[in-house]
């Protein structure tokens, strides 16, 4: 290697390089000369690929030789509210087995939206003898088969996450795989497991493990047990309780409330299916040092609920359903002044009629109350442009804001008008806002907001809003750092996509569904942008088959250095190259 | 609060079928859309404008020698907007068919979280109540639905509640679950007295709980209603 006079050892340039962990300033790195691409590729540990067809496994191989962690996603994410259609593709497999060769002293595997076979998972068990960490998370295509060889094989596993993945589950005994000898575990996220586990060899693992720190278990383990496991692993940071219902006695509530007080360093809470609110109380002894809550799934409501959420006077994070109400968000904000995220969930999304006196002014509360607020996922039935004007002044840290008004195009429920002006506040007054979802009546004027003032967002998302093509362009030619933008029922056609076409290749991936891209638009993006690949996902059959101004269904654009994918099932055309 | 911003116009693609071969370079007739009209990344540290404004220009020779511009600039203001203003409403049933006119994926609710936790829900309630009502000796057969919610409206309130009568076991723990729930609204406090617990039954007919042993009035419960006693 061709080393100046002038430069660094490159022992101390590794060394230096050691401390730095962020991607982006390892890309960053990497660029600075082609001595500094060489040293750092030879000694980054980590990747995180966004998109896994964006790369073949045989160039990050190639480049990195040294990995010791992967991170990939697969499928859009508008495929968590069923806009993809199965069968769409997202296998891990092909990584899994380029993986297996090239890494024997690979460590962690974590994998979002990716399809997992049981195959996969054995490869896994089998092939990485320091395996400790495997994350899937809004998986599926595994069954508890293949958690079973992971639990048989992985002799130094550490962590364990499955969180909101789909498992099947023919048997609940593969948590007894895991040997006698195995110690290593410090988390364990069973909480999406729709059967039962063994429950005493759940209870022996957790209390052989001193390391647990971390363990969210499943609606399946009872509450009657729960204090059990509890006094098992008094060292926990979190936890996620199983079903938290049962008759009332008095013997096992104080045993749980002992349990309970007992967890010094508990500081996330969890779970909560189907609570039995008499039971409630048994975790005051833990709420004032609580800084996560996650009420996303209890049924918990009225004045039980913002007892409880009241006590929580460290409480940073809290995801919860409407049932908490404008009354209930008010207590939060007098309570909790260190709150920086708040996601409000619909308990009847699908309703009529609202079945909660949840409105703006709860998240206008928060707003006034928390000074601290970064990140806001808000379900709601009605809105103001003024209550969002109020909000965007009240935030200045905000980095998220997520709002679904769940009525399509529902406008300003006082003025009538479209809310075009309340999101502009937020992306004017927002000035670090990454990521934003736009909800309610709007027009192309958001767009324009959107493209002059949210110069750092990275994420949009956007539905029922627009008026023509020009929304779409302002948001393309605009927003400086855009990265992923979804789209779905917006009257955004060829012209902005077409005249913002080089813009594509700067983002991770564009999704458009519903929309009014034709066929013809996309085959001349995809044959005139080698770099991106363009795909359309069609069940109505072949597009050719329509006229070509006849508007795809849905259109999924990312750049890739691997090329057009060979795994497209029948219900997708890619655009590129002679295919077409 | 007033944001002054004016909506310009974009230009409108032609696909026109004859072109200029040799024009493989284009001149934007229009500045309004900003100085680089092709390569919008403002980010500096983007490397790859300069290859993709070269394939967005023609010059990659790979292609067919028919190259259409990417882009064509009529210089006209927008006047074929496909949408002159109309709304394409997206309507579909629901793939499982639950109700009719259901926009499919709205509201963006995770869909693994509606199909499996609805249905461990019930699982689990099966789980809790079997065991449940065998220890208290009343084990039912049950009508085959392990959730049994109904709607309970209070006089005077707005919004009508629902919950789910299984985790009751008598009317004791289901009235002074109702108090506290609608206490905050009506400022009850020590009123509850002045109220009455209505229930309307397989029948049609409103009956006055209590009557009736709790697991007669589990059985024909359809609605609750709290009435304000009269006098």
């Amino acid at each position: 290697m061709l080393r100046k006079a002038s430069s660094f050892p490159e022992e101390m340039l590794e060394h230096v390089l050691s401390f730095i962990t962020s991607d982006k300033d390892r890309n960053a790195v990497s660029l600075v000369c082609k001595s500094w691409y060489e040293i750092e590729r030879w000694c980054r540990k980590r990747i995180f690929v966004g998109n896994c067809y964006a790369v073949r496994p045989e160039m990050v191989i190639r480049r990195f030789p040294e990995l010791r962690s992967v991170e990939l996603k697969g499928k859009p994410h508008f495929a968590d509210f069923d806009l993809v259609p199965d069968g769409w593709g997202g296998c891990v497999y092909p990584w899994i087995a380029a993986l297996a060769t090239a890494y024997p002293l690979l460590e962690e595997i974590k994998l979002k939206r990716m399809v997992v076979s049981d195959e996969s998972l054995e490869v896994i068990a089998k092939s990485f003898k320091n395996f400790k960490v495997l994350v899937l998370s809004s998986c599926e295509g595994f069954s508890t088969d293949g958690l079973a060889a992971v639990a048989a094989n992985c002799r130094n596993l550490r962590g364990l996450d499955l969180r909101e993945s789909e498992v099947d589950d023919p048997s609940g005994q593969w948590l007894s795989r895991f040997p006698d000898s195995f110690t290593s575990l410090a988390s364990l996220n069973i909480s999406c497991l729709g059967a039962e586990v063994s429950f005493s060899a759940l209870e022996r693992l957790v209390g052989r493990c001193p390391d647990l720190k971390s363990l969210r278990l499943n609606h399946a383990v009872p509450l009657d047990k729960l204090a059990n496991l509890l006094r098992g692993a008094p060292q926990l940071v979190e936890l996620g309780t199983g079903a938290y219902s049962a008759e009332l006695q008095p013997d096992v509530f104080s045993n749980l409330a002992g349990a309970f007080s007992g967890c010094k360093e508990l500081r996330s809470l969890s779970g909560f299916w189907n609570v039995f609110p008499g039971y409630l109380p048994a975790v005051y002894p833990v709420c004032s040092g609580l800084t996560s809550l996650n009420l996303r799934d209890a049924n918990i409501q009225g004045a039980d609920l913002i007892k409880l959420v009241s006590q929580c006077r460290s409480l940073q994070r809290l995801w919860v359903l409407d049932y908490i109400e404008d009354i209930g968000l008010e207590e939060l904000a007098a309570c909790c002044k260190d709150l920086t995220e708040l996601r409000v969930f619909p308990s009847d999304p699908y309703g009529a009629e609202p079945n909660v006196s949840l409105t703006e002014r709860g998240l206008v509360s928060v707003s006034e109350g928390c000074p601290k607020l970064q990140s806001v996922l808000y379900f709601c039935r009605q809105m103001t442009n003024a209550a969002l004007v109020t909000i965007a002044k009240n935030s200045p840290r905000m980095t998220c804001f997520r709002l679904c008004i769940i009525e399509p195009r529902a406008p300003d429920y006082q003025t009538l008008q479209p809310l075009d002006l309340g999101f502009g506040a937020i992306v004017e007054n927002y000035k670090d806002l990454r990521r934003l979802s736009l909800s309610g009546l709007l027009t192309d004027r958001v767009f324009e907001y959107i493209g002059t003032y949210a110069k750092k967002l990275e994420m949009l998302s956007v539905a029922f809003a627009g008026d023509s093509d020009m929304g779409l362009h302002h948001v393309l030619s605009g927003c400086a750092k855009l990265c992923k933008l979804e789209i779905r029922d917006c009257p955004f056609g060829d012209n902005a996509l077409l005249a913002n076409a080089a813009k594509l290749e700067t983002m991770r991936s564009l999704w458009m569904s519903s929309c009014s891209v034709s066929f013809r638009a996309c085959k001349l993006l995809g044959q005139k942008m080698p770099r991106l690949n363009v795909e359309v996902i069609d069940e109505r059959g072949p597009p050719d088959l329509r006229p070509e101004n006849c508007p795809v269904e849905k259109l999924y654009i990312y750049r890739t250095i691997a090329g057009p994918r060979f795994d497209m099932p029948g219900f997708v055309w890619t655009m590129n190259g002679d295919s077409v | 609060m007033e944001l002054q911003l004016g909506l310009r116009s974009l230009p409108t693609y032609n696909f026109i079928e004859n072109f200029d071969l040799n024009n493989d370079g284009f001149e934007p007739k229009d500045q309004m859309l900003g100085s680089k009209p092709w390569i919008s990344c403002e980010d500096g540290n983007n490397m790859d404008n300069k290859r993709s404004s070269e394939v967005a220009f023609g010059k990659n020779t790979r292609y067919a020698s028919r190259e259409l511009p990417l882009l064509l600039w009529s210089g006209q203001p927008n006047d074929e907007d496909d949408w002159n203003g109309e709304k394409k409403i997206s309507c579909s049933i629901n793939k499982n068919g639950e109700e009719e006119n259901r926009v499919e994926g709205w509201p963006p609710i995770n869909s693994w979280r509606r199909k499996v936790l609805h249905h461990d829900q019930d699982q689990a309630r099966n789980v809790m109540n079997s065991s449940r009502m065998a220890a208290a000796g009343n084990y039912e057969n049950g009508d085959g639905s392990n959730s049994k919610y109904v709607k309970v409206k209070m006089e005077g309130v707005a919004i009508t509640r629902k919950i789910d009568l299984r985790l009751y076991n008598s009317y004791q723990t289901l009235t002074k679950s109702l108090t506290s729930m609608f206490a905050k609204c009506q400022n009850l406090g020590n009123d509850a007295a002045r109220y009455s617990l209505t229930y309307q039954d397989k029948d049609g007919d409103w009956l006055v709980a209590g009557d009736v042993p709790w697991q007669s009035f589990m059985e024909s419960v359809q609605r609750l209603k709290i009435v304000r006693n009269a006098g």
